[in-house]
């Protein structure tokens, strides 16, 4: 008796919580309302677009129609996306809202361009991997710049990116193309003696060198350990690959080799006294372990 | 004409032109088969997606030309373990081609309409590498209710579940809701089949199998992969030869960035049941288990320990997470693996199984439809039996397996104390003449030792408990009665009864029933598993 009350209860409160959801939907889709309007009625809207056909069928009107305000497209969007968050009540719903992506994919509107392919991305989308792939081969056909490609196509180790992701790497469009096509290839298990080669390559930028550090600890991390020592004893190395690679010896090395390692502790001494604030306390924290 | 034999490095395009070729030539169709097969050189260094609109694509071609039974099995394994929308909706379109429907497609349908369900997406089936844009099309689920309406009477038996679907709160589109009141209006229909009720959730229609057995003189020899070289979840490296000879094992093939969750997680997941059945028959240190990746690259040690134990994976010496040192090129022709790759990174595989015998040749496999664990463990405990009774016939001198030698050992040594008990001699002039008459003079000079006695009695008491011990986990306590019935002869010819004789009555039943109860525990673990 209780539970028919609760279940009666909580079905009048979701009722009563779509009312105004409904009433924001038609502030929504009428085209006589201002932007603000409409975009604050959006808002709104999430729990009413998936009552039935004809919401759904309106609010997807107004993201594919290409003479809407661009604002409310993407309000729009926001709003479909929330209300996919509820996969069952939802899954009426999915069949055209994917069709609309994929026909929205390809807009004039950079940033919906953008979110859309980001939203079939992660659907792992065989339509949105084909376009992105196309764009990295072809610029002239590119939907997003290389490096958003990049990163929505590494949501899917199984998307075909890394031979694109490798010659983007040795011939980079530009410096943010290249670091997302190298924590792209973070997963590639080829791709380990590339990363070895980076993380020593004292004329790589740092923040390469240490995407580079990190890609290997995932794909060998025995190598990781050997590059580590080896650029501890390297005086001429910089603090902050000095202070990776004590993160590395710290965190993951074989502790009794190292607290051995008279050479190694030593050059951590060294670094203890004469690097940054930063790398001191990482080399100071290093050394304690060890009992120095 | 370009041909299934000449794979190589073709586009796409020439590969569609190929298979619609197939299709319309009767002669040639059932190389459209072969083409599903993962391990085909057409698949190789392609991309998942490609591979996925490649097989797509032969699947609808079978849909046109008609699926043959030597397809079925391909048809079946995509609605039983897909998750791609594109392959999902080509293989229940591709269903409908069979000559006939059988109720043992029903449960097929329904599991991957139930898996499918909340991926629904349109799909194109018009031209080769299309993607929808539009809901009008077809997709998964359509697809499905389709070959339910399709299947007609013959999907009685999960009629049940297909009513639920209209139940569902949110639930389907009210376009789909038409197709399911069609389909349930085609099941309910006036026809009578024989057949009905017959469908069971794993049962494959009749002479179609996932299940291929080989036996012992027909099978291949491990010689090329016996020197092999795995790590396992330790880091520990091991030969093939090392793990694998010597006993039967279970072996399965997975990989972590498996993304399908009804394969290699469930796969995993399945093993780590096994092994529990064989704990359960007492049978985990006779048949070994290996779970093999197939991305030994990617899998470190570490990545395959959290694997396995996030599924309930026993880890232990015999019980191990595998990846071969050197890649898995040696394994895939051992095993004839159904899976391909992209550089290290597979595209796609299916669910294999393999029992091997104890020269580590494989004896069976269960393939594509998800298999039965306890049916495994059953061919296994067979495959087991089978090297008994190998070992036995062919005198071999490899050692019996130590479990069995620790039986006879300690059913001699307590079936002995008894017989010491009872003929102990009651003072040493006894001792002297029991000595003589065994004509050992030179041993005369051992001294009389009174606390023999009480050590043999506790022997005997051990033996009883043992026998007693064996007697409940085999459920057969025939043994146990007897040889407590000798005990209690024995003792009551030692306390002054004046019943010595009885002695003799209580040496033969100790000895009777501790034979009895030894063969009653080696039948057990043979028989035992319902084979």
């Amino acid at each position: 008796m209780n539970k028919k009350r609760k279940t009666a209860k909580s079905a009048t409160s979701a009722r009563k919580a779509k009312r105004p959801a409904r009433g924001a939907l038609s502030v929504a889709t009428s085209a006589r309302k201002s932007v603000k309007q409409r975009v604050a009625a959006l808002v709104e809207a999430p729990l009413a677009v998936c009552e039935n056909d004809e919401n759904l069928q309106a609010v997807l009107n107004v993201l594919r129609n290409k003479n809407e305000p661009v604002e409310v497209r993407l309000a729009a969007l926001q709003a479909l996306q929330a209300a996919s968050f509820s996969v069952v009540e939802f899954e009426s719903c999915r069949g055209d809202y994917i069709a609309t992506l994929r026909k929205v994919a390809e807009d004039p509107d950079p940033e919906l361009r953008q979110r859309v392919l980001g939203l079939l991305a992660r659907e792992k989308d065989g339509f949105a991997q084909k376009k992105l792939l196309e764009g990295l081969k072809n610029p002239e056909k590119a939907l997003l710049p290389p490096e958003k490609a990049l990163q929505l196509l590494s949501y899917d180790v199984h998307a075909e990116a890394y031979p694109v992701a490798r010659a983007i790497v040795s011939k980079p469009p530009n410096a943010a193309a290249k670091r997302e096509a190298l924590r792209l290839l973070a997963a590639d298990a080829t791709a380990a003696p590339l990363f070895e080669k980076l993380l020593r390559d004292k004329d790589e930028l740092r923040e390469i060198r240490q995407i580079s550090a990190s890609a290997l600890q995932s794909l060998k991390p025995e190598k990781l350990q050997a590059h580590a020592k080896e650029l501890l004893l390297d005086t001429s190395e910089y603090d902050d690959i000095q202070a990776t690679s004590l993160t590395a010896l710290s965190q993951f090395g074989d502790d009794e080799a190292i607290g051995k390692d008279e050479a190694l502790l030593k050059s951590v001494d060294r670094l203890s006294a004469r690097a940054s604030t930063k790398v001191k306390q990482s080399a100071r924290r290093f050394l304690s372990k060890y009992g120095r | 004409m370009q041909d299934v034999a000449t794979a190589g490095a073709q586009s796409e395009s020439q590969f569609a032109a190929l298979v619609a070729a197939l299709a319309a030539d009767p002669e040639r169709r059932e190389q459209l088969t072969e083409l599903l097969r993962e391990d085909h050189p057409f698949y190789d260094q392609r991309g998942t997606a490609t591979t996925v609109r490649m097989r797509g694509w032969v699947l609808l071609a079978l849909a046109r030309a008609g699926v043959s039974d030597a397809a079925l099995l391909f048809v079946l394994e995509e609605l039983d373990t897909g998750v791609d929308a594109y392959l999902v909706a080509a293989a229940a379109r591709a269903l409908r081609s069979y000559p006939s429907p059988t109720a043992a497609f029903a449960p097929f349908v329904m599991r991957a309409l139930t898996n499918i369900r909340y991926h629904d997406e349109p799909v194109s089936f018009e031209n080769y590498g299309e993607y929808a844009d539009s809901s009008t099309g077809a997709s998964p689920v359509r697809e499905l209710l389709a070959t339910l309406a399709w299947l007609g009477p013959h999907a009685r038996g999960v009629l049940p579940e297909v009513e639920s679907l209209r139940a569902q709160p949110g639930g389907l589109s009210k376009k789909l809701l038409i197709e399911v009141d069609r389909a349930v209006e085609a099941i309910r229909g006036a026809e009578q089949v024989n057949e009905l009720g017959a469908a069971t959730c794993c049962a494959l229609p009749g002479g179609l199998s996932n299940t291929f057995s080989w036996a012992l003189s027909s099978r291949r020899g491990c010689e090329p992969i016996e020197q092999t070289v795995f790590e396992d979840h330790e880091g520990a490296a091991i030969t093939f030869k090392e793990f694998f000879r010597g006993h039967p094992s279970i072996v399965v093939f997975f990989y972590t960035r498996c993304d399908n969750p009804l394969k290699c997680s469930l796969t995993v997941t399945k093993l780590a049941r096994i092994q529990k059945l064989l704990e359960a028959r007492g049978l985990a240190d006779q048949i070994h288990t290996a779970a093999i990746t197939y991305d030994p690259a990617f899998d470190l040690p570490e990545r395959l320990r959290g694997y396995g134990q996030n599924r309930g994976v026993r880890l232990d010496a015999r019980h191990r997470m595998l990846r071969a040192i050197d890649g898995v090129n040696a394994l895939r022709g051992h095993f004839k693996l159904g899976v391909n790759f992209i550089e290290s990174l597979v595209n796609r595989h299916r669910i294999e199984a393999y029992i091997l015998d104890g020269e580590g040749r494989v004896a069976a496999s269960f393939e594509r439809i998800h298999w039965d664990e306890q049916q495994v463990v059953d061919r296994t405990i067979e495959v087991l039996k089978e090297k008994i009774d190998e070992t036995a016939s062919d005198l071999s001198p490899e050692p019996a397996d130590p479990p069995a030698r620790r039986e006879t050992a300690s059913l001699m040594f307590g079936t002995l104390a008894s017989i010491g008990v009872a003929f102990f001699p009651k003072c040493p002039i006894c001792w002297a003449a029991y000595l003589s008459v065994f004509g050992i003079a030179g041993l005369e000079r051992i001294p009389y030792s009174p606390w023999l006695q009480p050590g043999l009695a506790a022997v005997m008491l051990i033996n009883l408990a043992s026998v007693w011990l064996r007697g409940r986990s085999t459920g057969r306590m025939r043994g146990f009665y007897l040889v407590g019935a000798g005990a209690l002869a024995i003792i009551a010819s030692k306390i002054g009864l004046g019943w010595e004789n009885a002695a003799v009555w209580g040496v033969a039943l100790t000895l009777a029933g501790s034979l009895l109860s030894a063969l009653s525990a080696k039948n057990r673990r043979l028989a035992a598993p319902g084979s």
